[in-house]
């Protein structure tokens, strides 16, 4: 079976962290960046399977951050799980999940595990 | 444009444009000015245009006349503020004075001192305090008891006036208002009060009693009363003497004196604020010795109505101040919180990050994802303690903890506590201790705090770069200036110019989701506990040198509180 792959991209290393050690138990195989210009251009050599992405990466509005993310996801059709402390009312007009900051791992990490179940078959895109 | 305005007659409070060359006047509806006035003829007269802002009128041969501020007239030029009288109408003739716009700053000048065209000199001056003996009554004007009550009048509304100016407490105004009505008026009691501006209730104030009154009785005003002043808007004088002699046995008023009051609204720019009460009780003695005279009057009635006007509008200006100052401050409050609650929720994530990656060691023992964790937590641990130090640092006014210590040991502390982060950071941490360095006193807390942060900046900063950044330490002892400095140095990419103001201000961070802003305030805060300061040499793409430099005060040499 094809690894499934998730793409981080957040500015705390921590974060980066324990999300990674989560999911590379569980056999998924990550990518991460600290940085948004960083996450997109993972995100478009590798086409993964899920982009996890924290909003406060950049200091840009929520929007800005999210919209060219949001596009790569609709392209790939990969779901996108956005972490991030704006309001949920806030973010009706963004594309992907939100998951209000400050989050529990264990929840989020079964979402994860959830989404990626849904998307159906791997698709052999990995670099 | 100018217009005619009817002040007295059926078409009161009509206004009447007079913008043709001739404008007819009259009973018949052909009129432009078409009056309801059956004293008026038909054709009564005419206003003929001379200039677009000058008239004149000219009477067309009415049964009764025209008049123009009294003065029967056949064609009369009119001028701005004339009163015309056609039967039982009277009109205000009003014109606009259209002066030709102009530039205020050319036809006045200040004249420097040795400008020729200045020839002015100063021949009397009058300082401000004297200008408020104004109205004091002169020798002369007491002849007139008209002219020396108008006088007193005028005194009492410009105290009022000066009283209101000087004070921004509501309280101490109401005080001040209600020493000026019991200075000018024969009143045994008063007081304030004022409508609560949420709930609509009228609270009282303030209440005072004239001496040798009895103190201790309570004031009580009608609801009547009050609320007949506050929906009305109008001041009324009463009196609880039966007016018409023929219902009041003149044996009871004998028996129980006369008690008049005088309530007034305190009306201001928008709205009533509240009302003035004040009254005055005349014993059975005292009605027969003046033979019933009343103490209250309508003119102190109208006195007291320009008194609350005063007092009103000092009431609203205050009201406005507080609560722009308070929205203000609320504003600050809810910009710090939300930086505080900010800086917690990232703290919390990371905590939250630790203890998940431990209790997944925990449930399938593995040591390296316990030993994972627990580093996260740990790390976290020490930013929620450094974040609430540098709070309480900042939050007071405190005194510095002054003792004897040594300064290479402090700063060697922090530069040792920093080790690992450096090395986290890829930077090399260097530590160059003065040597002779005296023992010295200062608060050795308060310096590790302020040493720590501009230390961890410095790492920061230097970590920054893709090549492995340095930073340096050094102690710097100079006797002759009595100083000692803590010299701080990074390779990093500098401060640019436009941070350079914001460096000190409270939460403002540049290093994103690392700093909380409190860092370098809380350094400087300390260093001016100790009498001493905070230097910043820096460019973009030069690296920074930070410098805490504080006085060098050697133990029993002197008074070791320091003067801030």
């Amino acid at each position: 079976m094809i690894k499934r792959s998730v793409l981080i991209v957040d500015r705390s290393e921590e974060t980066r962290e324990v999300l990674k050690t989560a999911l590379e138990r569980r056999g998924v195989r990550t990518f991460a960046a600290r940085e948004a210009r960083r996450g997109l251009e993972l995100a478009r050599q590798h086409h993964p399977d899920l982009i996890v992405l924290d909003l406060e990466v950049e200091q840009s509005p929520p929007t800005e951050v999210c919209g060219p993310f949001a596009e790569q996801s609709e392209a790939d059709r990969t779901p996108l799980v956005v972490l991030g402390s704006c309001r949920r009312s806030l973010f009706g007009q963004l594309r992907g999940e939100f998951v209000a900051k400050p989050y529990h791992f264990g929840p989020l990490i079964r979402r994860i595990e959830e989404l990626l179940e849904a998307t159906g078959r791997p698709r052999a895109r990995s670099a | 444009m100018p217009s005619l305005f009817v002040i007295r007659g059926n078409d009161q409070g009509t206004r009447f444009e007079l913008d043709g060359p001739a404008v007819g006047l009259g009973r018949d509806c052909s009129n432009r000015v078409q009056l309801h006035d059956t004293e008026v003829s038909r054709q009564h007269a005419e206003i003929r245009r001379i200039d677009p802002n000058t008239h004149a009128i000219a009477d067309l041969g009415s049964s009764n006349g025209t008049y123009v501020n009294g003065r029967r007239v056949q064609q009369h030029r009119l001028t701005s503020g004339d009163q015309i009288q056609v039967g039982s109408t009277l009109m205000l003739y009003t014109s606009p004075t259209e002066e030709p716009a102009e530039d205020v700053a050319e036809k006045v000048k200040i004249a420097s001192p040795r400008a020729a065209d200045d020839q002015s000199h100063i021949i009397h001056s009058v300082t401000q305090q004297e200008g408020s003996r104004l109205f004091d009554l002169q020798a002369g004007a007491l002849e007139s008891p008209w002219l020396a009550r108008a006088q007193a009048n005028l005194q009492v509304i410009y105290r009022t006036a000066l009283a209101v100016s000087h004070t921004l407490d509501i309280d101490q105004l109401l005080h001040r208002i209600m020493d000026l009505i019991f200075e000018s008026l024969e009143a045994d009691r008063g007081c304030i009060v004022l409508v609560d501006p949420d709930t609509k209730k009228p609270l009282p104030k303030v209440r005072r009693t004239r001496k040798g009154v009895r103190s201790d009785e309570k004031i009580t005003i009608s609801k009547t009363i009050l609320d007949y002043v506050l929906e009305k808007n109008e001041g009324v004088l009463t009196t609880d003497a039966q007016e018409d002699q023929r219902w009041s046995p003149a044996a009871s008023i004998l028996q129980l004196g006369i008690r008049e009051a005088i309530c007034v609204p305190m009306q201001g720019r928008y709205d009533v604020v509240g009302v003035i009460y004040i009254d005055t009780s005349s014993s059975p003695q005292e009605i027969i010795q003046k033979g019933g005279v009343a103490k209250f009057s309508e003119d102190h009635l109208k006195l007291m109505i320009a008194i609350a006007h005063q007092a009103a509008l000092a009431v609203e200006d205050t009201r406005n101040y507080s609560a722009m100052v308070q929205a203000e401050r609320l504003a600050a409050i809810g910009q710090t919180i939300a930086t505080v609650s900010h800086h917690i929720k990232n703290i919390l994530q990371g905590i939250r990050g630790g203890s998940y990656l431990i209790e997944m060691g925990l449930k399938d023992h593995e040591e390296s994802l316990v030993r994972k964790g627990w580093g996260i937590v740990d790390k976290n641990q020490g930013k929620i303690s450094s974040l609430v130090m540098d709070m309480l640092t900042f939050s007071k006014e405190r005194e510095p903890d002054l003792s004897p210590a040594e300064l290479n040991r402090v700063v060697g502390d922090v530069v040792e506590l920093m080790q690992s982060r450096a090395a986290e950071e890829k930077v090399t941490l260097q530590w160059h201790p003065a040597e002779p360095m005296p023992t010295l006193v200062f608060d050795p807390e308060g310096l590790h705090r302020a040493v720590l942060n501009v230390v961890t900046n410095a790492i920061d900063a230097a970590g920054e770069g893709p090549q492995p950044g340095q930073v340096t330490v050094r102690t710097h002892y100079a006797p002759g200036e009595g100083t000692v400095r803590v010299v701080v140095e990074d390779t990093g990419p500098g401060i640019p110019a436009e941070q350079m103001e914001t460096l000190f201000s409270p939460f403002v961070s540049t290093k994103k989701s690392r700093g909380t802003g409190l860092g370098l305030p809380v350094t400087q805060k300390i260093l001016k506990e100790h009498g001493g300061q905070v230097l910043v040499e820096s460019a973009a793409g030069q690296g920074s040198r930070f410098v805490l430099e504080l006085p060098a005060v050697i133990p029993g040499s002197g008074p070791q509180t320091l003067v801030r």
